[in-house]
């Protein structure tokens, strides 16, 4: 076992906006915000909805059984921000959500084999535990 | 045909020699180029009665002090914060406020230390990063920070559906540094690429590698608009400015949560219709080439090529001199240079003026042109161009 080294990559920064939507995560949950006038999901979150421009808006808990397909992805061979040099090639991926599916979640694919990914494929959110307070969303690939 | 059509024309360009370190300032390259615009109009910095500038992250040097130190004082000056399709854009506000008789002529220009000074999506800080752009912090924990992963998540989906291979990628930048053998100021000028070379190039972000990539250089691109009466004074052939069209879609400018459409699907039809135009009737293209597959996604929104029938459109050489549309004839940014695609349209211009007339390089008899920028998926501004 190598001795574990500080998280390096960027945290996700808590803002106004967003904060529900990472405190959840911290918990290991998925929560998104709503609009409360269209019932659109708004994802990335933010003062009002995309949408319709209604600045009502809700949080709705999902829960920590989630699954999505990519939507699409990319595999990146150099890293463009601290720590990824570590864990390359990068899998990166916009996945629709099984039960949301015009709300994408961009994450990584972690433990995979970057050839085993393609558009379509089945996906399972879990979530990583980068210090002692704070978790960040991934993505698996789900067993068949 | 819209109102303004052919009321304004494009009547000096010009640029300062690129380089990989220029070793001097933004301002000092903007007065190079600037100096080169206003001697090919045959006009004197006294001229110009508004200046523009784009710039990124405060890259290019302001307005004002290019005016101070070409010794005049315009009217008017604006600074942006643009990228692709800002040259389009600062175009039709220029033509906006000629037409409205507020000014007579605007030099607009881009000046960057784009190798020696910031790179565009390198080195920021990523926790300046997560709160500059919206939705950052859904973007920048998961390493994506560079603009060949952004537009790479929109162009494996669409080759996914529409069967275009990275062959075909091959064929874009084959095409383009064609081009630029033929030219001398081009930064790749004496490194041709075949398609043996480009497949065995490892990626850098699937399924880009580095020929897919713009040339990142220090340079300075001008340009210098004016109305159609006052082209009649200047010494070059002026090129007129048929139609234009901006547009936006997409809710955040780098969070995709939909990678089936570009702004470009819908400026396209409003471009057409400003110039009184099709598709077909284009001879030469100034096609936004940050990356190769941004131009294979603007073929069809534009209509050179159905969905489906871009990359046979482009293995068919149609981008090359001699081609159905030759596109980006200097070598593109893709090995000419990158100043924001401003670098494409002063070699539209040259192209629509004949300024290559006798030599290899001239389309031949080209009347209509037109050029594309592309800011991102989610921006688009273009422009059609007549001599
Ligand atoms: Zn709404």
């Amino acid at each position: 076992m190598t001795k574990q080294t500080a998280y390096e990559k960027p945290i996700p920064l808590k803002t106004l906006d967003n904060h529900e939507y990472w405190d959840a995560a911290d918990r290991h949950e998925l929560k998104l915000q709503k609009c409360a006038e269209c019932s659109s999901f708004i994802h990335p979150p933010g003062p009002a909805c995309p949408t319709c421009g209604s600045p009502e808006t809700e949080w709705e808990l999902l829960g920590s059984d989630i699954s999505a397909t990519v939507y699409s992805y990319i595999v990146s061979y150099r890293p463009f921000l601290p720590g990824f040099q570590h864990e390359l090639p990068t899998v990166i991926t916009v996945a629709a959500l099984d039960a949301a599916p015009d709300v994408k979640i961009m994450a990584n694919i972690i433990g995979c084999d970057p050839a085993d990914v393609e558009i379509g494929v089945p996906l399972k959110m879990t979530w990583v535990d980068v210090t002692d307070d704070r978790a960040l969303p991934q993505w698996m690939l789900a067993r068949k | 045909m819209s109102t303004y059509s052919n009321q304004c024309a494009i009547v000096g360009v010009g640029e300062n020699q690129r380089s990989r370190k220029s070793g001097t300032t933004p301002l000092h390259m903007a007065l190079t180029a600037a100096r080169n615009a206003l001697t090919d109009a045959g006009l004197e910095a006294k001229d110009l009665d508004g200046i523009m500038n784009y710039s990124t992250g405060g890259d290019s040097c302001p307005s004002h002090e290019l005016a101070t130190y070409l010794g005049c004082h315009p009217k008017y000056v604006k600074d942006i914060s643009g990228g692709g399709s800002s040259t389009e854009l600062l175009i039709a506000d220029a033509v906006a406020l000629i037409e409205a008789g507020m000014l007579e002529t605007v030099l607009i220009y881009r000046s960057m230390n784009g190798s020696s000074g910031d790179k565009v999506g390198r080195g920021y800080d990523p926790d300046m990063l997560q709160s500059m752009l919206p939705g950052g912090s859904f973007i920048m924990p998961y390493g994506s920070a560079s603009p060949t992963q952004w537009f790479g998540m929109f162009a494996n989906r669409h080759m996914h559906e529409t069967g275009i291979t990275k062959e075909h990628l091959g064929h874009v930048c084959i095409s383009f540094y064609e081009h630029a053998q033929r030219n001398p100021n081009a930064f790749l000028n004496g490194k041709p690429l075949d398609m043996e070379t480009y497949l065995a190039t490892p990626d850098i972000s699937m399924p880009f590698n580095i020929h897919d990539c713009c040339v990142e250089l220090d340079e300075a691109n001008a340009i210098i608009v004016t109305s159609a009466s006052n082209a009649k004074n200047c010494k070059s052939k002026p090129v007129f400015i048929a139609g234009m069209a901006p547009r936006t879609t997409h809710s955040h400018v780098h969070y995709w949560t939909q990678v089936d459409e570009v702004a470009a699907d819908h400026a396209a039809a409003d471009l057409y219709k400003s110039a009184g135009v099709k598709p077909e009737d284009i001879q030469v293209a100034s096609i936004y080439d940050c990356f190769s597959w941004v131009v294979m996604r603007q073929l069809e929104a534009y209509g050179f090529a159905k969905r489906g029938e871009v990359g046979d459109f482009v293995a068919a050489g149609n981008l090359k001199m001699g081609g159905s549309l030759p596109s980006n004839t200097a070598g593109g940014m893709l090995s000419e240079g990158y100043t924001h695609g401003m670098n494409n349209v002063l070699e539209l211009v040259r192209q629509l003026r004949h300024d290559y007339k006798g030599t290899d390089r001239q389309v031949k008899d080209c009347e209509l042109g037109i050029s594309t920028g592309w800011a991102g998926p989610d921006i688009a501004g273009a422009m059609i161009l007549r001599n």
